[in-house]
């Protein structure tokens, strides 16, 4: 638990207090000011209730589309929680103090959010962002000081030596926000909030926090009866909220968005239609998005190999003990860190059938070989990225360069996992550097390659860059639709097309795909006793 | 404890500094239209639009937004942005580039058009006017074009106007407007001159002004540039519907029948262009088909590369004397495209009449020529004075080659109204793609192809 030290350690003052009291709660004795909190309850149920009812009826609160109803559901569902938690608060139960703190705690960061939004602040902060780049060079005083300070505390150094240095710190820090405009920020922040949609989610907001930390107090706990377990789940849920706020914000609540949407026909500007399941009734007769999982298809079984396995050897190679390694290392890992723009950039120099390097590359090779054998073998000199039949093996070539390096500290990282002295027992028993590797190495690496093979996987079905970048500046589908992806096919719906239904339904097939052949990766490994181990 | 506070106290310094750095601080820095002391009413109708009142009575912010390609550009467009806004009374500027690294021009503008903050006048290409106009998200501008004394649809090429005046209501062209083309561009051949004299065959500009520069004619200096051998190649284009669409124009056919309400690409006149192209292809003179031709191009190992105006800015860097000559007279005499994009007014403006003033200082003759400067843009203006300028501005020093291209009534690229333009071509540049490659037969692609494209059509 969070909240409290063992017993008899004086408690964190920013962690919640809790008690382990299996007492009944008497609201005559609780020393909270329970009429306020019963009135503040009142009125949250009233505001979330009114907020419901106006973005329903487009009442002062206007959300179009989806998001109307499910503010609707959101803000009702609240409204009937807070008017549950006046019966609970008024009967002091741990139920009432939970779902306060929780409904308080959001309509804090609501009403935070709306505050900022009244006051422009993310506009704002947009700008403040750029002159913070600006203004950067007085960053230089904060970290003169902070070294200094360091420096001084570690040689022990004089008292004014560090005081000295934090003055430098904090001199840097005004001198930085003055120069981002702290001044006339605070006259405009002033000014702004005389204006009621500012000011009063301001106010709410302050409430909502006073009354929050009023319900995470001891004397609250206490007055509750709330116990040991019941304070733990509390603990849990507010410290993982931050992370569960934004799951269910940008990646759960998208989600779902994207899922209503690939049953509609919308087009992303206007009003959309319910067309239940006629977009995915459609993607089995589109000979285009046919094609797409085909050649996704095609891609993964080659590109995922072609990353893997020599990535697998090459770990191998890395992880001896021979002088300068740690630098191969860092170099095998740089395509990985590179922009994958640039590194397609520069891969479609190397492949362009005239002047690039890898067909140069061979014509040189078969002259060499010509002269040296006598022979007169013409050089091939293949059409990269215009010829229909290898225009998806050169993604292929660029997909693998590109994750191999990734890969290779993956399984690194793996081998140096294993225990060294199963490789002394083996070379004990006489066992060959191939037998070690084939014995020890591969069965024991099974569950960083299942990783490192459904992580590849699932980057390779999502193929989107290498091929949009590649064939520029014609379309990304290349010759005869051979590089045509289920993403590029999806984002030339979704924002070519105006077909945001249908591009959700792509979407969502993809996924399926995604999840379904990982479900059996997992599967067969998990009947192995691979991810138990 | 202590360290807590001055966290939340420097969380709060930077939030709060934020209130006083907004973007229409910046963009009116030095103007005299800084109204930074009046009192902010932010209208529900468009999120980007601010309607101040009490220090400057009646003064607006309008967000705006074109499409650059290099930073140069940016650069040009801010400066004319903070021009404009100093000209206009009662107008703030705030000039948005557009795109960035996570997110393309497009993509950006239909989320933000979706969600409801996107700028008050952005650009658009040409070929999306009607899916923009028909699903309302552009404002019709012909009550604000009527009223204006001076302005005329006439100022501007009839191409562009003619879809920018279409009304898909009525059916008829003159009966909108849904915005003013920002600039215009026409194909030309770049041509590495020192290779052509290495070649020894005729100066396609001296056959360009004998009216020798024919179809036969191209055909023979790209095979004698090829005769240098090696790498080096004799033409090269981009796989995309423009360069072989030209060639379609100019044998006399195209993608669309008249009213452009069905296909016309299985035409004896387009086949006619198609197979020029395919015989082209079939030799080893040319980039292939697929491959990017500038690369190459810059390089020093191609003749002729056709592109559009657009492209020069690139081809200015490169070590090599270079000039550009107009693309070759076909059977039906000479065919080109006529590119454009528009300005346009986003339909949820609460300044319409504001967003109309800036369209029209945006498309001024003095605005046209200082951005023709960067040499990638053509005036879209049919002003002596506006042409004269872009005249002015070279390397390359024929660039009457791409004023004869304008002067030649060429092909305005454009939507389909009745269609989908994207649907359309993305089944096109597959099939044709594939005909130019050897990979389809051409019969075949006269036979089928309006069939097979016929779904894009269907509304």
């Amino acid at each position: 638990m969070i909240g409290r030290g063992p017993l008899g350690a004086p408690p964190d003052s920013f962690t919640m207090d809790t008690i382990t009291p299996t007492r009944t709660a008497d609201p005559a004795k609780t020393d909270l000011p329970l009429g306020l909190m019963l009135a503040w309850r009142v009125v949250v149920a009233i505001g979330l209730l009114a907020a419901a009812f106006g973005v329903a009826f487009a009442v002062g609160i206007e959300v179009e589309g989806t998001l109307r109803w499910v503010f609707t559901a959101a803000l009702g569902i609240g409204g009937v929680l807070a008017i549950l938690a006046i019966q609970w608060t008024r009967t002091m139960v741990h139920r009432g103090r939970a779902t306060g703190f929780f409904l308080d705690y959001l309509v804090a960061i609501g009403a935070a959010f709306a505050m900022a939004q009244g006051a422009d602040l993310f506009n704002g902060l947009d700008t403040a962002a750029a002159r913070f780049n600006d203004s950067a060079l007085f960053l230089i005083l904060i970290v003169v000081g902070w070294f200094v300070g360091g420096f001084a505390e570690k040689t022990k150094r004089p008292a004014l030596v560090r005081r000295i240095a934090r003055s430098t710190m904090a001199a840097g820090l005004a001198v930085l926000l003055v120069s981002m405009g702290l001044l006339p920020g605070l006259v405009e922040f002033a000014r702004r909030l005389t204006q009621a949609d500012v000011f009063i989610p301001l106010a709410i907001a302050l409430v909502a926090a006073y009354s929050a930390r009023l319900l995470w107090s001891e004397r609250a706990a206490s007055s509750f009866g709330t116990n040991q377990n019941q304070a733990e789940v509390m603990d849990g849920f507010f410290f993982v909220s931050p992370n569960l706020i934004g799951f269910l914000v940008f990646l759960a609540g998208p989600l779902l968005v994207s899922l209503f949407i690939s049953l509609t026909d919308w087009d992303g500007l206007t009003q959309a239609s319910f067309v239940g399941l006629e977009n995915y009734g459609r993607l089995f007769s589109d000979a285009a998005f046919l094609k797409s999982l085909r050649n996704i298809l095609v891609f993964g079984l080659v590109a995922v190999p072609a990353s893997v396995i020599p990535g697998l050897f090459l770990a191998a190679l890395l992880n001896s003990k021979l002088p300068g390694m740690k630098v191969f290392r860092a170099i095998y890992f740089l395509p990985s860190i590179a922009g994958v723009v640039g590194v397609t950039l520069i891969w479609k120099n190397l492949l362009n059938a005239t002047v690039g390097f890898v067909n140069y590359g061979i014509l040189r090779a078969t002259e060499i070989v010509n002269s040296l054998t006598g022979a007169e073998f013409e050089a091939a000199q293949p059409l990269w990225i215009s010829g229909s039949s290898v225009a998806l093996f050169s993604v292929m070539i660029v997909f693998a360069w590109q994750q191999l390096g990734f890969n290779t500290v993956l399984f690194l990282a793996g081998m140096q996992g294993i225990d060294p002295s199963l490789y002394e027992a083996a070379d004990i028993d006489g066992a060959s550097a191939w037998a070690r590797f084939r014995s020890i190495t591969v069965p024991l690496l099974k569950p960083t390659t299942v990783f490192v093979v459904t992580n590849a996987t699932i980057l390779a079905l999502q193929l989107f860059n290498e091929p949009f970048i590649l064939q520029a500046p014609g379309p990304p589908n290349g010759p005869s639709n051979s590089t045509l992806s289920p993403v590029i096919y999806l984002y030339q719906n979704a924002f070519q097309r105006f077909r945001q239904g249908y591009a959700s339904a792509v979407a969502w097939a993809l996924f399926a795909l995604i999840f379904a052949i990982t479900l059996v990766y997992f599967s067969r490994q998990d009947e192995e006793g691979v991810l138990s181990a | 404890m202590t360290k807590r506070w001055w966290a939340l106290v420097l969380a709060i310094s930077l939030v709060v500094a934020a209130c006083g750095t907004d973007d229409s601080a910046d963009t009116t820095e030095g103007s005299t239209t800084e109204t930074t002391a009046a009192a902010t009413t932010e209208t529900t109708a468009a999120p980007s639009v601010e309607t101040t009142a009490g220090g400057s009575e009646g003064e607006v912010s309008l967000v705006w937004r074109t499409r650059p390609d290099n930073q140069e550009e940016i650069d040009v467009y801010s400066t004319i942005s903070t021009e404009i806004d100093a000209n206009l009374e009662n107008i703030t500027l705030d000039y948005q580039p557009g795109s960035n690294e996570g997110a393309g021009y497009q993509q950006t503008l239909l989320t933000e058009l979706s969600a409801g903050t996107a700028p008050d006048v952005f650009w658009i290409p040409g070929t999306d006017v009607a899916d923009f106009a028909t699903k309302g998200v552009i404002l019709d501008l012909k009550q604000y074009g009527d009223a204006d004394a001076d302005f005329s649809v006439d100022d501007f090429y009839p191409g562009p106007m003619f879809h920018l005046t279409y009304s898909a209501d009525t059916g008829n062209a003159g009966d909108a407007l849904w915005g003013l083309p920002r600039d215009v561009s026409t194909f030309a051949l770049y041509m590495n001159v020192d290779l052509i004299e290495e070649a020894g065959v005729t100066d396609p500009r001296e056959l360009e002004a004998a009216g020798e520069w024919t179809w036969d004619a191209f055909k023979e200096t790209v095979d004698g540039i090829a005769a240098l051998g090696g790498e080096i190649k004799g033409y090269g284009q981009s796989a995309w519907w423009g360069p072989y669409g030209a060639w379609m124009n100019a044998a006399g056919g195209g993608f669309f029948n008249a009213d452009r309400d069905a296909c016309a690409l299985d035409s004896d006149a387009s086949i006619a262009g198609l197979q020029f192209e395919r015989d082209l292809y079939s030799t080893d003179a040319v980039i292939p088909y697929g491959e990017d031709p500038e690369p190459p191009f810059r390089a020093g190992t191609v003749g002729l590369f056709q592109n559009g105006r657009w492209a020069t800015p690139g081809i200015r860097t490169v070590d090599f004397n270079w000039d550009v000559v107009g693309l070759p007279t076909g059977p039906n005499g000479p065919g080109n495209w006529l590119f454009w994009g528009a300005y346009v007014v986003n339909a949820d403006t609460a300044n319409p009449e504001a967003a109309w003033e800036l369209v029209r200082a945006l498309t001024s003759a003095d605005v046209q020529a200082e951005i023709s400067a960067l040499g990638a843009n053509i005036p879209s203006r049919v002003s002596d004075a506006a042409l004269d300028a872009f005249s002015g501005f070279t390397p390359p020093a024929n660039n009457q080659a791409f004023l004869n291209g304008l002067a030649q009534s060429p092909t305005a690229e454009g939507p389909l109204w009745a269609g989908s333009w994207p649907d359309f071509v993305s089944l096109m540049d597959a099939e044709v793609g594939a005909v130019i490659t050897g990979d389809r037969d051409i019969a075949d692609f006269q036979a089928n192809i309006c069939s097979e494209t016929a779904d894009a059509f269907s509304g």
